[in-house]
C-alpha cells in the first residue's frame, strides 16, 4: 500500500514539474525587454528556496542525530546536504545566466550571491569533512556537530552581507509586497557604492518642476568614468530620465531630491521589476516552488532510504569477515 | 589496577555531574585553568604555535611592505580598506595555520585518552580556548605593530583599532577552537582546518575588514561600536554553541 502511494507520489511530481516547465514557456507572458532568457527566473527562484530549507533540514536532522544517535537520522542529514547541495549550485547558475542577459555582469557581490556563496563552501567542508574520517560513528557524530555549528553562524551571514554592497539587483519589491528598495541617499558631493558601482553626486540642478542630478559613475577597479543624469520630477513625484549605466541593462533612478537638505535618494532600476503582478505569473511561480519542495522530499528519502540500505550491507559484508 | 581505573571513570563522571549544576562551576573553572596551565608550558617548551603565528605574520607583513610599503602612497578610503583587508588575510592566515594546534598535538603525542580521564569536557575546551585567545592577542599585537613599522599604516583611532583587534580576535577563538577538536579526530588536519573555518569565518571577518579601515582613517571609537557589537553578538553565539555541542565532539 505505502510502496503504491510512494509510485503514484512520483509519477505526480514528475507530471507537476513538467507542468511547471511547460506553463514557464506558456503561460507566462514574456517580460518587456527581457526576451525568453527572462523566463529561467521561473526556477531561479524554487531552487534558491530548496537550497535554505534543505540546509535547515539538514541541521534539523543532525540535532536529532546527536539527540537520539540513530545512522537513520545521520542518512537523512546527509541527504538533505547532497540534495542541498545540487540545489544551491542550480540557484547559483540559473542566477549567474539570468544575471547576465538581464544585468551585462555575472556576478557583484550582491548579498544574496554572498550568502549562496558561503552556503556553497559550508557544504564543500561538510563533505571533505565527512571524507576525511574513516570510522562511521566518529564521521557521524563530528559532521552533525559542524553541520549544527555551521547553521548557528548563517544568521550573522544574512546580517551582514548587506554591507558589502549598498544594493541589491534582486528586485525585492517586485516579489514581496511592501518592501522598499532602500536605495542610496546622498548629499552633494558625497560618494557611495551602488552594486559595485562607486557612485558621486556631483550637483542638484532644478529647472522649473524636474530636477537633474550630476552623477559621476565609476567602474569597478576605477577604470573609466562617465557623468550621467537621472532627473525628477517634483509636482509628479517621478522618476523622468533613467539613464543606463554605462556597458550594464540596468539603470540608475532619481527616486526622491530634498533640495533643502541638497540631497538626494539613487537607487538601481532593473528591468523585469514588478513581474509578480501579472496573476498568471505568480501562480506559475507558486507551482514552481511547491513542485521543486516536493522533489527536494521525494529526494530525501531516496537517498536516505539508499544510504541505509549501503550501511546495512557494508555492516553484513563486515560481520562475515 | 581495574578497579581504579574503574573508580577515575566515576570520579569523572561525578565531576562532569557536578558541571552541570552550580556547584561544580568552581571546580570546571579550576579544572580549565589546569587545562590552559598545562598547555601554556607544553607550548612554552616547544613554542610551536607561537613560531609558526608570528613567522607567518612577519612573512605576511614583509611581503605586502615589499609591495605596497613605497612611500609616495596616497592615504585614500580605498587604500585603507587594502591596507586593513591585507592585515586581516596575514592575520586569518597565520590563525588558521596555528590555532588547531592544542588539539592536533594531544592527538600527536597520544595523551588524549589521559586528558579524558583527567578533565571534564566543559573544563577541556575552556582552557583549550584560552590558550588560543593568548596566542591570538600575541598575534595580533606583533602584527599590527610590524603593518604599522613596515607597511606605514598610520592609524587614526587607535583605540578603535585595538578594539576591533580584540573583538575580531575573540570571534576568530570563539570560531575555530571547536573545528580544532574536530579536525585533531580526521585525517588531513591541517588542510581540512582551513576549508572548514573559513565560510564559518567570512562574516567577522568582513565587520572586522570595514571596521579596522574606519579605525585607520578618521573614525573614532563611537563609529566602531555597532562593528563591535556584532563581533561580540558573533562571539557570544559561537561560544555558547561550542559549550554546547563540544561534549560530543569530545567523547566521539
Amino acid at each position: 500500500m505505502v510502496q503504491r502511494l510512494a509510485r503514484l507520489g512520483k509519477l505526480l511530481i514528475g507530471l507537476w514539474l513538467a507542468g511547471v516547465a511547460i506553463a514557464m514557456f506558456l503561460v507566462v507572458p514574456q517580460y518587456e525587454g527581457l526576451g525568453n532568457a527572462g523566463r529561467i527566473v521561473i526556477m531561479h527562484v524554487p531552487t534558491a528556496w530548496v537550497a535554505v530549507v534543505a540546509f535547515t533540514v539538514s541541521a534539523i536532522f543532525s540535532a536529532r542525530y546527536l539527540w537520539r544517535r540513530r545512522p537513520q537520522d545521520d542518512d537523512y542529514a546527509l541527504a538533505a546536504a547532497e540534495s542541498g547541495f545540487l540545489f544551491t549550485t542550480l540557484a547559483t547558475v540559473t542566477g549567474m545566466i539570468f544575471s547576465q542577459v538581464v544585468w551585462g555582469v555575472y556576478w557583484n557581490w550582491d548579498p544574496r550571491q554572498t550568502s549562496i556563496f558561503v552556503l556553497l563552501l559550508i557544504y564543500a567542508a561538510l563533505f571533505a569533512l565527512r571524507a576525511a574520517i574513516d570510522e562511521p560513528q566518529r564521521r557521524r557524530q563530528l559532521s552533525a556537530v559542524y553541520s549544527l555549528f555551521a547553521f548557528v553562524t548563517m544568521p550573522f551571514l544574512v546580517f551582514v552581507a548587506p554591507r558589502i554592497a549598498d544594493s541589491t539587483l534582486h528586485p525585492n519589491c517586485a516579489f514581496i509586497q511592501g518592501s522598499q528598495c532602500d536605495g542610496l541617499t546622498l548629499e552633494v558631493g558625497k560618494i557611495g557604492l551602488l552594486g559595485d558601482r562607486k557612485v558621486q553626486l556631483l550637483a542638484l540642478e532644478r529647472n522649473g518642476d524636474v530636477v537633474t542630478a550630476q552623477v559621476k559613475v565609476s567602474e569597478p577597479g576605477l577604470t573609466a568614468e562617465r557623468v550621467l543624469s537621472p532627473s525628477f520630477d517634483l509636482v509628479h513625484e517621478e522618476m523622468v530620465a533613467r539613464p543606463e549605466f554605462p556597458g550594464l541593462r540596468y539603470q540608475l533612478g532619481l527616486e526622491a531630491v530634498d533640495l533643502e537638505a541638497n540631497s538626494a535618494l539613487l537607487n538601481i532600476e532593473a528591468p523585469g521589476t514588478g513581474l509578480l503582478e501579472n496573476r498568471r505569473t505568480l501562480f506559475t511561480f507558486l507551482a514552481a516552488i511547491i513542485g521543486f519542495t516536493a522533489l527536494f522530499f521525494w529526494m530525501l528519502s531516496v537517498r536516505a532510504t539508499l544510504l541505509g540500505v549501503q550501511w546495512a550491507l557494508a555492516q553484513r559484508a563486515g560481520g562475515r569477515l | 589496577m581495574h578497579k581504579e581505573l574503574d573508580q577515575n571513570v566515576a570520579g569523572v563522571e561525578r565531576e562532569e555531574l557536578e558541571a552541570s549544576g552550580s556547584l561544580g562551576v568552581r571546580a570546571v573553572l579550576g579544572a580549565s585553568w589546569a587545562v590552559f596551565v598545562k598547555d601554556l608550558r607544553t607550548e612554552l617548551r616547544t613554542r610551536y604555535a607561537i613560531n609558526v603565528l608570528v613567522l607567518f605574520a612577519a612573512c605576511a607583513a614583509v611581503a605586502v611592505s615589499l609591495g605596497v610599503g613605497f612611500i609616495g602612497l596616497r592615504r585614500t578610503d580605498e587604500a585603507l580598506l587594502i591596507q586593513a583587508t591585507l592585515l586581516w588575510i596575514a592575520l586569518l592566515f597565520a590563525a588558521l595555520n596555528g590555532l588547531s594546534r592544542g588539539f592536533v598535538q594531544e592527538e600527536e603525542t597520544r595523551t588524549m585518552a589521559a586528558l579524558r580521564l583527567a578533565a571534564p569536557p566543559l573544563a577541556v575546551y575552556l582552557g583549550k580556548f584560552l590558550l588560543n585567545v593568548l596566542l591570538l592577542a600575541v598575534l595580533e599585537a606583533i602584527t599590527s605593530l610590524l603593518f604599522i613599522v613596515l607597511v606605514r599604516v598610520q592609524v587614526g583611532s587607535p583605540l578603535a583599532l585595538i578594539g576591533t583587534l580584540a573583538a575580531g580576535g575573540l570571534s576568530l577563538a570563539t570560531a575555530t577552537t571547536i573545528l580544532a577538536a574536530i579536525i585533531a579526530r580526521a585525517s588531513f588536519k591541517s588542510a581540512l582546518f582551513a576549508v572548514l573555518a573559513f565560510p564559518l569565518i567570512v562574516p567577522p571577518l568582513i565587520v572586522a575588514i570595514q571596521s579596522t579601515a574606519a579605525a585607520l582613517g578618521s573614525g573614532g571609537l563611537p563609529q566602531a561600536v555597532p562593528a563591535l557589537q556584532f563581533l561580540g553578538a558573533y562571539s557570544v553565539a559561537t561560544f555558547v554553541a561550542s559549550l554546547l555541542l563540544f561534549r560530543f565532539v569530545w567523547e566521539a
